[in-house]
């Protein structure tokens, strides 16, 4: 009897509550105060709560660039320095030669626990940083409203550049953000493929192969085509032949292809041939230099080498020579190139002051300077025809500054190599295991390389997988 | 109570050096030893005991880079040595311009090692290197030096028309090559310690061998060899813990290539580190290495350190 009395008691004011709460008007979500913000912050409203002021954080930002691009950067950040309203004072580094250096030192940081406040990482990098917790995802700060970038600074972006920093392994989680990008593509002297009888390089491989061979005269020191020790050639050339190095969905390895074995059995040929010449790890920028003094007909390697192969020519041969897309089977394929940066996980507001110099790094008149002074590709597609006219105003360029422009029609073929944690090492197993190989041994079997090595690589993989909880 | 606080005033005395010793050498070796028991991420993720060592036995890889260590150890220790000990023998005799060729022999030894490594690689580039180049003008065979991983042996053989099996081709040109510049670099430094020894042998003995009418060899070889023995035996354990540990001018000249030519035990451990980051399993590689170092030195000291005369 009391028992009904009290749920029937319990069930009106259960129904009053609900009525008089629909009555009162909807108050605004009330932001994180600064004990809700957690680090690093995971929702837009807890980046826009963080308060930068009076704070003058100093925010150090680690790169590979030479002495020259060092400046550039340090003189972007001045005015950065100068014109931020919160203080902030960033500072750039040189920590290495190579992306590979600078990878290294990272990791004996976050090792030691004062790895930088950014730095330049490729996906796999940063994958790998993730992994350890070290690095943070930046969508909160890019969909902030109050720190964040616009609709319109979003679409401003090239789409490719933003998509390839969402990371698989990790739900899509931003780990980088695009300053910078460059491309795979092929240096080609002009001069003498029209002595050779082309007035543009083949399309296809099987001919290109031919012109390669046709232009090599080892007894004079010449070669059709300049081996670098880099994975990323080999990647270029299984993208062109419509092969990918990581599944789509970056659960293996998948260099084993056909397309891997093709490329790597026209490496060993073109070895066997001599119509390739090997550029030994301790000649450093070997193959730009030898380009520059005619003895190597084509090259492979990134677009962001342009300056300095343009220097080559300059001091080396003089001839006409210009860049274009790699040969291919199908359709074309690019190697898209160009490491991002990465947030390390600091604190809530020294990751913030780091976003801030990013988005500053990122925005229109610094990706055009960067760009201009560089050969990177900007960042922004408004950028694009500015950096263009800067080139084609530049005597020097030449013909390449079309060629350049030409870069931005082959966006849509741009192919990522690996974006998942442990990468490195699988370069390494391409150059040592596969590579080398086949350049050293005429009759190595290559499809039996090429599964060793991505067995191995798929152990790597699952050796580097996110662990649960992170 | 006087005793003990003699004692505790010597310990005292003692503490600064034993502090050090703690922290730089104790507190990183132990360290070392935990972290070749973990699965190490940032921390230790996962103590795993020994599966770390038991992995390193069974790779393959470690196995050929210790291999490789052992081979490069070999070719190194003698000739260094040899050629160590001829120099400076010759350098102890009254020859003109001694100091010269004394200071030109250690100048190797006092280079950066980097900047005399990246230069002999240049004089080994295959195309453009000097000692191809002058090759080329004598018209001899121009081999690929660094970039080289076929064994010498069957490099010899094929200019002869023949092949060898596996096991008969030899350590690989590449490693070679690295051998040469290393003898070029710690010759000096042999030398010179040879040259102290040398002058700590009294005269006396080799006047009184002479008024027995021992000739210039009979002199070396029953003098000059016995008494240099402590010289020697410093010097042989010293090369074979260097050339054990040897790194820098290896990574500078070929990064341990082509393929895995040159990757001796270092160079393996740094890429695993580096490359890998497989924190555990280098540090479990390295105390590997740490313990066959150990054991080669206990080794040279039990049976070489036998045949030793101290004065």
């Amino acid at each position: 009897m009391f028992a009904g009395k009290l749920g029937r008691l319990l069930t009106f004011l259960v129904g009053l509550g609900t009525v008089l709460a629909a009555c009162v008007p909807q108050a605004a979500p009330t932001p994180p105060g600064p004990g809700q913000i957690t680090n690093p912050p995971t929702t837009p409203e807890m980046v826009d709560a963080i308060d930068l002021t009076g704070k003058n954080i100093e925010v150090v930002y680690w790169h590979n660039r030479p002495q020259r691009d060092q400046e550039l950067i340090q003189a972007m950040l001045d005015e950065f320095n100068r014109t931020n309203p919160y203080g902030i004072r960033a500072r750039a580094e040189i920590a290495g030669a190579s992306y590979n250096d600078v990878y290294n030192k990272i990791n004996a940081a976050i090792q030691a626990g004062q790895p930088p406040d950014i730095a330049v990482a490729y996906q796999n990098q940063a994958a790998f940083y993730r992994a350890q917790g070290a690095v943070i995802d930046l969508t909160p700060f890019i969909q902030s409203k109050k720190y964040g970038l616009s609709e319109a600074d979003l679409k401003d972006y090239f789409p490719v550049f933003l998509e390839s920093d969402a990371n698989p392994q990790f739900k899509g989680e931003r780990l980088g953000f695009p300053t910078q990008r460059s491309v795979e593509v092929m240096y080609y002297n002009a001069d003498w493929l029209r002595q050779l009888g082309y007035t543009e390089p083949p399309r296809d491989w099987k001919p290109w192969e031919e012109v390669a061979c046709r232009a090599s005269d080892p007894a004079n020191k010449k070669y059709g085509w300049a081996f670098r020790h880099d994975a990323s050639n080999f990647a270029s050339m299984v993208f062109a032949r419509g092969g990918r190095i990581l599944s789509p969905d970056g659960s293996a390895y998948v260099f084993n292809s056909q397309a891997g074995v093709e490329t790597l059995a026209m490496i060993q040929r073109m070895f066997k041939n001599r119509c390739a010449v090997e550029i030994p790890t301790s000649e450093r920028f070997g193959e730009q230099n030898r380009f520059g003094n005619g003895e190597v007909l084509f090259v492979f390697a990134s677009s962001s080498g342009l300056p300095f192969y343009r220097e080559a020519v300059e001091k080396g041969s003089k001839f006409a020579w210009d860049i274009s897309l790699l040969p291919y089977t199908e359709k074309p394929a690019i190697n898209l190139y160009g490491a991002s940066v990465s947030v390390f996980k600091t604190t809530p507001e020294r990751e913030l002051a780091a976003w801030l110099v990013i988005k500053f790094l990122g925005e229109r008149p610094q990706t055009v300077k960067w760009a201009v002074n560089t050969g990177y590709l900007p960042v922004r597609q408004s950028a694009k025809d500015e950096v263009i006219a800067a080139f084609e105003r530049n005597p020097q360029w030449g013909p390449v500054a079309r060629s350049y422009a030409r870069i931005f029609d082959w966006l849509q073929y741009a192919m990522v190599e690996s974006p998942v944690a442990g990468y490195d090492p699988v370069r390494t197993i391409i150059d040592q295991e596969v590579m080398s190989r086949v350049i050293n041994d005429p009759n190595v079997d290559v499809k039996k390389l090429l599964d060793n090595a991505v067995a191995k690589a798929n152990e790597i993989l699952r050796e580097n997988a996110p662990r649960s909880g992170r | 109570m006087g005793r003990c606080r003699e004692y505790l005033f010597g310990y005292a005395l003692l503490a600064p050096a034993l502090i050090l010793l703690a922290v730089f050498e104790f507190f990183p070796l132990f360290y070392g030893l935990y972290i070749s028991l973990c699965s190490w991420r940032l921390g230790c993720a996962e103590f795993i005991g020994a599966e770390n060592y038991v992995r390193a036995f069974r790779d393959p890889q470690m196995w050929q880079a210790l291999l490789t260590t052992a081979t490069y150890s070999l070719m190194s220790v003698p000739v260094q040595l040899g050629l160590g000990l001829f120099f400076a023998y010759l350098l102890f005799q009254k020859v003109r311009g001694r100091e010269l060729f004394r200071l030109v022999f250690f100048l190797p030894y006092v280079t950066s090692t980097v900047a005399s490594a990246a230069v002999w690689s240049y004089l080994y580039n295959p195309d453009r290197g000097l000692i191809n180049t002058v090759l080329g003008i004598l018209g001899l065979p121009q081999p690929r030096w660094l970039a080289e991983p076929t064994g010498v042996f069957a490099l010899i053989a094929r200019g002869f028309g023949a092949e060898l099996p596996a096991w008969a081709q030899g350590p690989s040109l590449a490693l070679v090559a690295v051998f040469v510049y290393t003898t070029w670099v710690f010759v000096g430094y042999d030398i010179t310690v040879f040259l102290a020894g040398l002058g700590n042998i009294p005269s006396e003995l080799y006047d009184a061998a002479r008024v027995d009418g021992a000739s210039g060899w009979a002199l070396f070889r029953h003098i000059t060899v016995p008494l240099l023995s402590p010289t020697t035996f410093f010097l042989s354990i010293i090369t074979v813990i260097g050339t054990f540990k040897a790194f820098n001018h290896i990574y500078v000249m070929t990064m341990g290539g082509p393929g895995t030519a040159t990757t001796t035990a270092s160079i393996y451990i740094f890429r695993q580190l580096y490359e890998f980051n497989r924190y555990g399993y280098s540090a479990a590689l390295s105390f590997i290495l740490f313990s066959a170092i150990l054991v080669l030195t206990i080794l040279q000291n039990r049976f070489a350190g036998r045949r030793v005369i101290y004065g």
